[in-house]
């Protein structure tokens, strides 16, 4: 079975099982390692993507509805030549440690930080933050560069 | 054989209407079962019961993804996922215990896409928020089948799930608006983001002098199926909204409960903090009333 989706605004047709976890597309088929399968049950939030602008654990969702959605993942929301905001303010407040949950750290908090989406106070930031674990850092220093980004945008 | 897997990845259809789906659930045999947001079915596997051998997917069906608020009820579609559900509830006083299941259960990512439905059909999740809250407001169950649709209420649709479910989809909740204010109380053992240990719901009529009149309490994740708490619902009638005294009450009515064993919780621990649950919960509808 072919099934067509936008991955990183590229329409791609992907040809599996429906019930494939989109998580092994994007490692196994598209080489996008960045999304990592971790827990597999949706706690730990290391394969977060955005479908469709939502914050969303591809370990849980099966490839079939992904179907005609637009998945962006980390490779798609950042960049090493020029970081965007949220990572320039993670390398800022030296928030990242060992980089397993990086990847879906960063896909979270682009959505939290963009307008609109999350009140900018330490509360909110950590509830918008529950379904993604980090268990090297505290949490605090990611939440101050979260606020930063907050902070700083028009 | 149960926990072993099918020899051929399972078949999905996605229709785009009740109608549509009714047809694939029959054109698929009675091993078919239908797909909603997946957060449960995903993990099949990891539960060593592998995948049904077809799905029928319900995100396209708009009928299933509509709420109704009149004077009188509150419709909710079964794939309303539980982001919208809390969203769409705020403010309403009555089903403060629903709006709160909905919008601390899981965590962000996986309300963004677990249904109502899922909810009540996923079979062995005993930690499931919406069942106790949806008990506690005396909801309705609309079952849509091949030649019928039925409501039944939500205690006997727990009681007699595999067989309404066989060929049919849950296709939306009824809950009667009653003006009693309604709280939930869940313990998990972090402070968000992992199942609770433990949950009391809780709906009351009260008095002009702050009494209770008569409750609905419904007590979740202690046993394998959500159940109401009907002794202590007779014993809070008439009590004041007191939380501490409803607490001492509660703890002399917890011998009916067998909690259940899994890895993150004793049995005996599940049923021991119940009477705390209930204090928070009356404190809950002591700030509402």
């Amino acid at each position: 079975m072919t099934i067509r989706l936008t991955v990183n605004g590229e329409e791609r047709d992907i040809a599996a099982a429906p019930m494939t976890p989109l998580v092994d597309v994007l490692r196994d088929t598209l080489h996008l390692t960045g999304a990592k399968p971790v827990c597999r049950e949706g706690f730990c939030g290391a394969c977060m993507v955005l479908v469709d602008a939502v914050p969303t654990v591809s370990c849980l969702t099966p490839l079939v509805l992904a179907q005609g959605r637009d998945v962006e993942t980390v490779e798609g929301l950042t960049s090493a030549d020029s970081p965007m905001p949220v990572q320039a303010a993670l390398e800022e407040h030296d928030a990242v440690q060992c980089g397993m949950c990086f990847p879906g750290m960063v896909v979270t908090l682009t959505h939290l930080t963009t307008a609109g989406r999350c009140e900018p106070s330490r509360e909110a930031v950590k509830a918008g933050l529950v379904g993604n674990v980090c268990r090297c850092t505290g949490y605090e220093r990611i939440v101050d560069a979260a606020l930063a980004v907050m902070e700083d945008r028009p | 054989m149960p926990g072993m897997l099918p020899m051929t990845a399972p078949s999905v259809a996605m229709p785009t209407s009740l109608t549509e789906a009714l047809g694939a659930l029959a054109d698929h045999g009675p091993g078919a079962v239908p797909l909603a947001g997946g957060t449960w079915i995903m993990r099949s596997p990891l539960r060593r019961e592998g995948f049904a051998p077809a799905y029928v997917g319900l995100s396209r069906v708009a009928e299933l993804g509509k709420i109704n608020v009149t004077p009188d009820t509150i419709e909710i579609g079964a794939a309303v996922t539980h982001a919208r559900l809390a969203e769409a509830l705020e403010g309403l006083p009555e089903v403060a215990a629903l709006a709160f299941a909905a919008g601390n259960s899981a965590n962000p990512a996986i309300r963004n896409v677990a249904t109502l439905g899922g909810n009540l059909c996923a079979r062995g999740f005993a930690a499931a928020d919406l069942v106790p809250a949806l008990l506690c407001l005396d909801a309705l169950v609309e079952v849509a089948g091949a030649s019928a649709t039925n409501r039944v209420g939500l205690a006997d649709f727990l009681m007699h799930r595999d067989r309404l479910l066989q060929g049919s989809v849950l296709t939306r909740m009824i809950l009667p608006r009653c003006g009693r204010p309604s709280a939930h109380a869940r313990l998990p053992l972090r402070k968000a983001g992992d199942y609770p240990v433990a949950i009391v719901s809780m709906a009351a009529g009260i008095d002009g002098s702050g009494r209770i009149e008569t409750s609905r309490i419904a007590v979740g994740s202690v046993e394998p199926v959500a159940r109401r708490w009907t002794a202590l619902e007779d014993a809070l009638a008439g009590q004041p909204l007191d939380p501490a005294r409803a607490s001492d009450i509660a703890r002399s009515l917890t011998t009916g409960f067998s909690g259940r064993e899994a890895v993150e919780a004793p049995g005996w621990y599940r049923v021991q903090v119940l009477p705390t649950l209930v204090g928070r919960a009356v404190a809950a509808l002591a700030s509402q009333a």
